[in-house]
This record gives structure tokens, sequence and C-alpha cells, in this order.
């Protein structure tokens, strides 16, 4: 008995495939946002040696790096509660999509920012610009240029990590998948799809974040 | 008959059992990835269109879909092509085509921060290409490249945590078996936690160390 | 589980001859006593058809019945654990020769898979705190409940919770209850057996019952058109259920005999 592909039963379902692709890139839109935010802070104080919150990064970017995102996501959702934190499903995504990309994103952008040429500052300085302007200027958006392809890549694989979401119910585009494969029994045709969709959302995220990068930081600098 | 007590020692065993696992894991597709990702490299940086572009579709593939997906697919896709594949079988399989896609890249960075005077100064020696790689692009490259590689396997080991969910009983699936069973999830996963940690640090420290010390000398 | 090196690399192995020779899926019944052994997907998160013991070994209703058909069929058993999600997928793709997972029949399923006759009663309803008033249904309005995905009451739930209702589907048994042990979730939806089993493991969260959804007794799913292994699969079950095995197995793990109707 030869297995028959049917792509059917899963394109009938294209409505809820959808909808979960557009909340896996709501999840990512925040997360990113959040995450580079919270990234920025943290390169801040570790770059300027601002105690104690670079000692306090220090230790929570070796933390998350070196340990896997579904645990994480695990430890915030099934662990928290036990400690008297209720938190939905949703919420944890978010969470856990947030302190996993600040990890990250701290280390790429203080990357960047040690990067800024000594010349450059002393040049402003004798320019008689600010310390915030010079912070502003010369030091936080160049870095931000610099390394804006790393963390574009860097948010491409929160996205696509965050697949492993669909554990703890959170109805992204892999709990789509999973609920659709559950009610037709088509598990290999659904996760093709799927694949697919994610591929395409990587391509297009790229495109995306790099004309983001173009619009908003790039010419900003270049002003 | 139903309550069991699980002690303190039931559980680390346990894990500790599904860390081996981990490792297992880890390894297997850290040496298939690499060797496969050498092929992919090659193919990548030939002189022949179609190599080129067949490894550069491989990699945009495995670096633009999660691996997650990748698992699901090898592990119901080649069940369907007549090959039983154990969970085990399918996380190798898929964790060593991860892999393979992510060092291909990385390594092909390495191949092209070797400055072109390189490849300049030795075809003018009369070396061909296979000799130019040998004794002269591939050996500086090797060099830039094992820090990022050290620091990869970080990623590896990490990536071995999705094959829980296609039921392969590694570190984090035998922590949600615990969980379920103990009721403590925060003990259980505050542990399994600790276990990757202490597996991927000491990569993450020597990868940290390499750089600084290749940097110094460079 | 033996959990050795030398297990692993002989999986490793085994792994690797299974690449070479494609497995034909011609008549299983064949492939089973061909090769000695009887592949069996089971649960290892849904107490007390199956659980794991302290050496995470799988236990339970189904993992015994599945023993009990072994030994009739004269071959090995091999447990393969599953969750709700994926069981059905294991048997159409032959990973598996038979689900023995507290399967409920239902029309969507039958389309796909055939079923044995009952080999065990599996009553689902809406479990949840002492204080939650739902006495049916309607009650779930506005209500957040937590269920296992692609299980019967998953499937039966959907179509009469009110429209407000908002359903929480997990990826399996585990989270489910985990959700409702640890507050993330009020109310669930789970079997009857299981929610009393779990009030006998853990005194964390009482699980109450508030009302019963359906009456689903379990059947041993079979790939379609395996008419040879279903009938011996019937006349397996048939017999255990006449001579008292079946009963044997019902009072260990659901402390209650076979109900007279199954």
């Amino acid at each position: 008995m030869a297995y028959q592909f049917a792509f059917a039963p899963v394109f009938d379902n294209a409505d809820l495939l959808l909808k979960g692709a557009g909340f896996t890139l709501g999840l990512t839109a925040i997360g990113a946002t959040l995450g580079i935010g919270l990234g920025i802070l943290g390169a801040i104080s570790r770059a300027w040696k601002i105690a104690p919150f670079d000692r306090l990064f220090a230790v929570y970017v070796e933390l998350i790096r070196n340990t896997p995102f579904l645990v994480q996501l695990f430890f915030i959702f099934f662990g928290l509660p036990s400690l008297g934190v209720q938190i939905t499903e949703w919420s944890a995504a978010i969470l856990a999509m947030v302190i996993n990309l600040g990890a990250y994103s701290t280390e790429i952008i203080r990357a960047g920012i040690q990067a800024t040429p000594r010349g450059q500052i002393e040049a402003a300085e004798s320019l008689a610009f600010s310390r915030r302007q010079i912070f502003r200027h010369v030091v936080l958006v160049p870095a931000l240029q610099r390394v804006w392809p790393a963390l574009a890549s860097q948010v491409i694989i929160v996205m696509l990590g965050s697949a492993v979401c669909s554990q703890i119910a959170t109805e992204e585009l892999t709990f789509a998948a999973n609920f659709i494969q559950s009610r037709n029994f088509r598990a290999f045709e659904t996760y093709f799809v799927t694949t697919g969709m994610y591929f395409l959302m990587a391509l297009m995220l790229r495109q995306l974040l790099m004309w983001l990068g173009r619009r908003f930081i790039f010419r900003r600098a270049a002003r | 008959m139903i309550g069991l007590q699980f002690t303190f020692w039931d559980i680390l065993r346990n894990l500790l059992s599904g860390a081996e696992w981990t490792i297992g894991l880890s390894l297997t597709a850290f040496l298939l990835g690499g060797s496969s990702g050498l092929l992919i490299l090659f193919a990548r940086i030939s002189k022949n269109r179609l190599l080129q572009g067949f490894s550069r579709g491989y990699i945009e593939i495995f670096q633009g879909t999660p691996l997650l997906m990748q698992l699901f697919i090898v592990f119901f896709g080649l069940s369907l092509a007549g090959i039983d594949v154990s969970p085990w079988f399918a996380a190798a399989i898929g964790l060593t085509l991860f892999t393979s896609a992510y060092l291909a890249e990385i390594w092909r960075g390495c191949v092209e921060s070797v400055p072109k005077g390189q490849w300049e100064a030795s075809a003018s020696l009369a070396l061909n290409y296979f000799e130019q790689m040998r004794h002269v692009i591939l050996p500086q490259a090797f060099r830039v490249a094992i820090p990022p590689t050290v620091g990869f396997s970080v990623q590896v080991v990490k990536g071995t945590s999705v094959a829980s969910i296609i039921g392969f009983a590694e570190l984090t699936k035998t922590g949600s078996m615990l969980a379920n069973a103990t009721f403590q999830p925060f003990m259980v996963f505050g542990l399994v936690a600790l276990g990757y940690f202490l597996l991927c640090y000491p990569l993450s420290l020597y990868a940290k160390s390499l750089e600084r010390k290749f940097h110094v000398t460079r | 589980m033996n959990l050795t090196r030398r297990h692993l690399l002989h999986s490793l192995a085994a792994g690797c001859l299974a690449l070479a020779i494609p497995s034909a899926h011609a008549d299983v019944l064949a492939n089973i006593k061909q090769a000695g052994v009887l592949r069996v997907a089971v649960p290892q998160d849904f107490p007390p058809f199956g659980s794991v013991g302290t050496d995470l070994k799988p236990r339970g209703y189904d993992i015994d019945t599945a023993a009990l058909l072994a030994k009739d069929l004269g071959v090995r058993l091999e447990l393969i654990p599953v969750t709700s999600t994926n069981r059905i997928p294991y048997l159409t793709t032959g990973k598996a020769d038979l689900v023995i997972s507290s399967l409920g029949r239902n029309p969507d399923r039958e389309k796909v898979i055939d079923f044995s006759i009952a080999y065990a009663p599996f009553f689902n309803g809406v479990f949840g705190p002492a204080e939650a008033v739902i006495k049916g249904a309607p009650d779930l309005a506005g209500k957040t409940i937590g269920v296992t995905r692609g299980a019967v009451e998953d499937l039966e739930l959907s179509k009469i919770a009110p429209p407000n209702t908002t359903i929480k589907r997990f990826e399996d048994n585990n989270s489910t209850i985990s959700a409702y042990l640890s507050g993330q979730v009020n109310l669930v939806a789970t079997g009857n057996v299981v929610a009393a089993a779990v009030n006998e493991m853990t005194k964390l969260r009482r699980l109450d019952p508030k009302f019963l959804i359906k009456n689903s007794p379990c059947s041993i799913g079979v790939a379609k058109g395996e008419a040879a292994l279903l009938a011996k699969v019937n006349a397996a079950i048939g017999a255990a259920k006449k001579d008292g095995r079946l009963n044997e197995i019902a009072n260990r793990w659901l402390h209650s005999p076979l109900p007279k109707d199954l």
C-alpha cells in the first residue's frame, strides 16, 4: 500500500495557517523590539562598566546563551507558577523571546560599540560635542549600523526558534500545523507546507529588517 | 500502585542518563555535520556554477526554516519513503543537516577572509586550484575558523533539545517526563538548565579564549 | 530503556541498517511474525493507561494490553512512547504496527485507520477545582479550559463548547495536567480515570469532576487495509475478555472490573 500524498486537506486549513503565521510575526515583532532594547541597555552597561549592572548582564548573558530556548520557555511557563507567578502562554512566549534575544543582542551591540575608533570620539570632543551627543551620534548609532546585519540574523533565528512555543499552547504557526495534523492526520504534508511558509517568512523578514535599517538607522547617521 | 515516590536521586539519575543521550547526539551531529559541512563548503567556493547554486540553496533552506520543522519532516517524511526511522536516527539526521549548513556558511566566511593576494601569489607559483587550497588557503582559513566553530558547537548542543519534541528521550524530554511525574517543574527544569549550562559554558569559554589567542597573534 | 553507550551505538547501527532495507508495507501481520517483534505505540503521560515509573519505563493499562497481545502472537514487544498528537501519524507512516493509546473511535479517524473492538472503558469530562460551578457545556461560556490537542475530548469539546470559550490546546497530556496543577488554566477536559490517577499522585490541586463529555471506549488502532492483523487483534481481545485476563488488567489499573457492556 503506497502512501498517497494529499495536500488538499492542508490547504483546506489555509486560514488557520495564515493566522498562525500572523501570530508568529507578531510575537517576533514584539520580541525583537523589546529584545533589542534590552540588548542596548545591556551593551551600554557592559561597555561602560556601569556597576552593578555590568556584572548582572554578564551573568545573564552567559546563562541564556548556554541553555536552550525550549528549556527557558518551560522554566518560565511551568516553573515560575510554583513561585506564585502566573503567566499566560502568550506572555511566557514573549518573555522567553525577549530574554533570549536580549542576551544575544547585548553581546552583538557591545562588539559594535567597542569597535568605535577612539579617534572619532576625540574628534567629536574637539568639536565641543556634548557627552550625550557623542554617545548618540558617534557611538551608539554607528555601532548599531555596524552590527545591524548580525542583529537581523539573530532576529530571524529567534523567529524560527519560536516554533517551539507551540509546546506551551501558544497559537503560532507551528501550533496551527500541529492542530491541523491532529485533525487530518496528514503530518508530512502539513509540516512540509508549514516549513515552506517559515522559509518565505524568513526571506521577507530579512528584506524588511534591511529596509528598516536603511530607512531609520543608516539615514539618521548620514545626516 | 500509581502513586510513586521519586527521590532526588531518582530524578538526578534519570537526568544524567538523558544527558548522556544529549552528549551522544551532539557529538554525532557535530562530527557528521562537520564532514558534510566541509563538502558543502567546497561546493560553495567551487568555480562550478551548478555546485555553487546547489550549496547556496542548501544553506538558505536550512538556515531559513525552524529546526523543529526539519526534524518533523525527516521523521515523518523518511518513513513515508519506506525507511523506518527511530527518533534517534531522525534527530541525528536532522541535526546533521542543520549543523552542516551553518558550519559551511561559517567556514566560507573564513576562506573569504584569506587576502586575495594569497591566491594571486600562489597562482604565480604555478600551483593549481587544489594545491592552492591545500597548501595556502585552507591552512590560513583553518586558523580563523577554529574559534567560531567551537562557538557553534554550543548551538548544536542546545539544538539537540528540540529533538525532545519528536520523542527522543534526551535531557529536555527526560526533564519534562520527570516534571510531570514528580510535579516539581521548577526544580526539574532548573536542573535541566543547569545540565545544559555545564555542557555549554566550558565550550563558550574555550571559544572565547581561542578567539583572544588568535586575535593577539594575528 | 537501557541508556548505555553501547546501546547508543547499537541503535545508530540499527538505524543505518534500516536505511538500507526499505520496509515493505505489504502484510503487517506477516512482517511482525517474520521480525519476531510487535511495535506498539503507547502513551507515557496518560496515567493510568500509560505513565512512567521511577526508571522512566512505561507502565499502565495500555502497556499491559500490549504485552498481552505480544504474548498471544508469540513475539517480542517493543514499546514506542507517543503523544496524543502524533500517535496516528506513527501508524499511518508505518512507524508502529499497532496504536494502543487510549484511542477512541470517531468518524474522522475511521477514514485513516481501522479500529479493533473496545479493550478499555473511557469516559471523558470536564474537571476543575471544587469551587468552580460548571454543570454543563453552556457554563463554559467565557471560561478558559485546557485540553490535549487531538484527544477525543479536544474533538468533542470543540463541538459543544460555546463560541466564546477559550480552549487552550496543549501538546501532550503532561503539559495539560501541568498547566492545571500550576494554575495556568482553571479547567481541563480529560479522562475520568486520568483525573483520578492524577489526584492519587499529587495533592497539589484537586481535579473535581464537573460534567461528562462523552463515553468513548478505547480501541486499538490498526493501519488501513490490514485485515489479517485486525482479525488477529480482535480475536485476542475477545479471548482475553472471556478468560478474565483483561479484567485483571482493569482491576489493577482502574481499580474496578470491566463494565459488562464493553
